[in-house]
């Protein structure tokens, strides 16, 4: 009897956390479905289609991917010196590297967001994609080299002497050696970054200044405007590639801790 | 104060083919300390954990005092375990630690605190009520899991290898207060190791367990000297089994060729002539241990294992020698 | 390698540190100046503290969005903690796989996302009205109760909750599963009951976690702009969204006063994290 109970129970709580998506699609793809219907009768795929196919739609889509690539690619870049010395070298004042990179996960997108509008503003890269991309840094920094440190953390630097002592050049051993023994946490940290700056509103917002428009800032717009269908399509949207991103990760994703998501 | 009967357990885990526990039986008498000894993985935790509840049995019974604890909850069975680490609650101090089985029975906390102090004065501890566990040593951790064990007069003290992973000296130092106290208390208990020494030193009788099943229960001087079973003496160290035909000694009877002698290494003689008991063989190996010499004779096709005590004859490789087993120190087993 | 000098980590750290230093610098500088009415967009102008006096005046709104922030961000950290914790202690018996990844899975949706799920489920034109039409409980979408976009931000603190369990949970979980041993099976074994080993040993255990991460909760609710501004109503506002509408407002003294609400918030949060800091300090 308890078995069966804690059977339904574990059902439900599955359920629950199944149940947005499932509105989302039945929503997105139905239609001439009005109050009190309980449940969606006409199938369609024409409203999905009509969504996918506007123009702003596409270009929204198609500029966030573009600045969350930019962005993964710097913080990758940013991150990977920083996290080797983090990970591997115990030196003074590493706690307070640690404090200092990790300030931006405990200051509010809101105020970083809105300081950096008006010194954007001064230097002329307000309401760019350059600024949107370096605004994005921020928070996905701390994370990016959070992730690699930890991977730099369990690398043993032995391999680097043994590809030295065979010959290869620095060159040689970083690309050949370094990252693809570190291959698993790079993409995890990349999609992390990723991840990151696709569902960035209020920095892309502030620093867009309304000129980068990426599909959060469209997906608020049209929440606050009503059209449940609308909604629910650029909802399936928005969140396609954070699902597949955490149906790839998802076992490396339990051993880096619950941190990293929260910012999320 | 507890008689604990054991009947006929058994248990076989989904995903292994063997049942861990075959058609167990073990009584263990009113404050008996009996040792279980085997090699890992041979059922023993398994045992344990039927005892305490933590799994049930697929068959058979367990009884404390004449009745059947296997309905009893296991919070309320009345036998305490205590593993090879200490498990001492992190979040606690040595005196809520100690006091914990009271302070679930809402004993007060005036009974607590003197029953604490009994404790660590019996375990050799006292004073220690306030620090934290991670201050503890290793030995003193788990004299502290000791006392917690006992402070709730168990009925059956149940210990899974408690002392494996110390070191030596500190782990006879606790091999000898453990013995003591129980002793004192008069609590029944039994304990798994796979050390020989430390099961021969503890015990009141000795259970060797092979397979799932016990293939010897016995005093440990009568198991150590005249285990009855080929698998017993192997357990107890012996490793050389003679047919009645290979013996040097005149047969009385025809009888004796069908049975199996077994001597153990300590009463072998490896000397250099030969003599009206012994077989010529030729050394394979010679190592000093100190307190004896550990020899590997070829004799008659089979490897023979001698200890001989210092001041011993150190003959090299390839010596010829004579075995020597004295009639005195043969004794017969099954097979 | 060879061995260094202490000075080359920090060459290595450089380009990361410098572009976060940099850029948290000039935007707190900026804040800071902004506030105090010292540089504005079109030039500069005094130093003058009257935006933080406006702020801070016994009838400004400040106080009111204070509240409210203050009464969304405790109940929906508490409500969140309860639940977590029940959750992770009865997922914890049971050591299975698919559980962390319906918790990851959750995970996988923004805050926005959840957000805007549950306007679509509690609207007064939502899934569960219209079940409730069917079911003949009410008739025109205006019975349905208001749960979102309401005055009590229970749509908000809903939302919140949605996703800050299974957050709370998942570092609850790690906690109890990362014993090899369980304490409270040490704990029945010395006697504690069910209800016993839930006080004594659970919930000890778990709570620094618990506190760590509800204290992060806490201070992430507080400062967040999106589910507030999307499931929020006019009046009363979360304080994050009073900032950035007085922030986008043409008038130059409701911009400051923005800045002002901002810089407080920060205030605010950062001291949330270093109560953190000191507790999980105390600990060791």
């Amino acid at each position: 009897m308890k078995r069966i109970a804690s059977y339904a129970l574990r059902m439900i709580l599955y359920f629950i956390l199944v149940a947005p998506l499932l509105l989302f699609i039945a929503y997105a793809f139905s239609t001439r479905w009005f109050f009190p219907q309980p449940f969606p009768i006409e199938w369609t795929l024409t409203t999905f289609q009509r969504a996918i196919d506007d123009s702003r739609t596409l270009s929204s889509m198609a500029q966030g991917i573009w600045i969350a690539v930019l962005v993964s690619l710097l913080s990758l870049i940013l991150a990977l010196p920083t996290a080797r010395v983090l990970g591997l070298r115990k030196f003074r004042g590493r706690q307070l590297a640690w404090l200092l990179l990790f300030l931006p996960t405990v200051i509010p997108p809101l105020a970083i967001g809105m300081g950096l509008n008006i010194l954007f503003l001064r230097i002329g890269l307000a309401g760019t994609i350059a600024g949107v991309v370096l605004a994005h840094i921020i928070p996905t920094l701390p994370y990016t080299i959070f992730t690699l440190s930890s991977a730099y953390a369990r690398f043993d630097e032995n391999y680097e002497f043994q590809a030295l002592a065979l010959g290869a050049s620095p060159w040689n051993i970083f690309f050949k050696v370094t990252l693809r023994m570190l291959a698993p946490s790079l993409v995890v940290a990349t999609l992390f970054a990723f991840l990151i700056s696709w569902s960035q509103y209020l920095l892309t917002l502030l620093i867009g200044g309304g000129q980068v428009i990426t599909l959060p800032i469209l997906l608020f717009s049209a929440a606050s405007g009503g059209n449940p269908a609308t909604i629910a399509n650029l909802s399936l949207l928005f969140i396609a590639p954070p699902i597949l991103v955490i149906a790839a990760t998802a076992r490396q994703l339990n051993q880096h801790g619950n941190e990293i998501r929260e910012q999320y | 104060m507890t008689t604990v009967n054991i009947n006929s357990l058994n248990k076989t885990y989904p995903n292994q083919p063997a049942p861990v526990l075959k058609d167990f039986s073990l009584s263990i008498n009113d404050g008996e300390m009996v040792a279980l000894l085997g090699p890992s993985g041979m059922g023993k935790s398994t045992l344990l954990k039927l005892i305490t509840g933590i799994e049930r049995p697929d068959s058979g019974d367990i009884q404390f005092d004449g009745s059947s604890i296997l309905n009893v909850d296991p919070n309320k069975r009345g036998a305490v375990l205590m593993f090879q680490k200490s498990y001492l609650f992190p979040f606690l101090t040595v005196e809520d630690n100690i006091g914990f089985g009271l302070k679930v029975q809402r004993a007060s906390p005036e009974t607590i605190r003197g029953e604490v102090k009994r404790m660590l004065d019996l375990i050799g501890l006292p004073g220690i009520e306030k620090r934290k566990v991670g201050q503890l040593s290793g030995g003193e951790g788990q004299r502290v899991a000791l006392a917690r064990a006992l402070v709730t007069n168990p009925k059956l003290l149940l210990l899974d290898e408690p002392l494996s992973s110390l070191d030596t000296e500190v782990r006879m130092n606790l091999q000898e207060a453990i013995r003591v106290i129980q002793r004192e208390l008069g609590v029944t208990t039994t304990f798994v190791t796979h050390d020989l020494g430390e099961a021969m030193a503890m015990s009141d009788r000795m259970a060797l367990l092979l397979n799932g099943e016990i293939v010897a229960l016995d005093k440990p001087e009568t198991l150590f000297h005249r285990p009855r079973s080929m698998a017993a003496a192997k357990f107890m160290g012996v490793s050389t089994f003679l047919n009645g035909d290979q013996l040097p000694v005149k047969c009385e009877a025809r009888s004796l060729s069908q049975k199996l002698f077994a001597i153990r290494p300590e009463h072998i003689r490896v000397q250099k002539d030969g003599c009206e008991q012994s077989v010529q063989g030729v050394v394979s190996d010679c190592v000093f241990r100190g307190e004896y010499v550990e020899y590997q004779v070829a004799v008659d096709g089979t490897t023979v294992r001698a200890r001989m005590p210092m001041p011993a004859s150190m003959f090299p490789h390839g010596e010829q020698v004579y075995v020597k087993f004295p009639r005195e120190h043969l004794f017969e087993v099954q097979n | 390698m060879r061995d260094k000098s202490i000075f080359t980590p920090w060459i290595s750290l450089a380009p990361a540190l410098t572009v976060i230093l940099v850029m948290l610098g000039a935007s707190l500088f900026y804040a800071i100046a902004e506030s105090l009415g010292f540089i504005s967009v079109i030039g500069q102008g005094d130093i003058s503290f009257s935006a933080y006096r406006a702020t801070l005046a016994a009838d400004s709104e400040f106080w009111v969005s204070l509240g409210f922030s203050l009464w969304i961000s405790i109940t929906s950290t508490f409500i969140s903690s309860v639940i977590a914790l029940a959750l992770a202690v009865w997922l914890s018996s049971r050591n299975k796989e698919s559980d962390t990844l319906a918790l990851n899975w959750n995970l996988a949706f923004p805050h926005l996302v959840f957000a805007i799920a549950l306007l679509l489920f509690l609207s007064q034109s939502g899934l569960f009205a219209r079940w409730a039409a069917s079911l003949g409980l009410i008739a025109a979408p205006d019975q349905f109760p208001i749960l979102v976009r309401d005055r009590f931000g229970i749509g908000i603190i809903l939302s919140y909750i949605g996703k800050e369990v299974p957050f709370l949970t998942l570092i609850l979980l790690s906690v109890l599963r990362s014993q090899s041993i369980r304490y409270d099976v040490v704990a029945e074994n010395l006697g504690a009951s069910h209800w016993q080993r839930l006080r004594y040993v659970t919930i000890p255990q778990v709570l620094p976690a618990l506190l760590a991460g509800d204290l992060l909760v806490f201070g992430f609710i507080f400062s967040s702009y999106e589910v507030p501004a999307l499931l929020g109503v006019g009046y009363p506002r979360a304080l994050p969204v009073l900032a950035l509408r007085f922030f986008l407002d043409p008038d130059l003294r409701a911009r400051s006063e923005g800045m002002v609400i901002s810089l407080i918030i920060t205030l605010i949060v950062i001291l949330v994290a270093v109560i953190s800091l000191r507790i999980g300090e105390r600990q060791e």
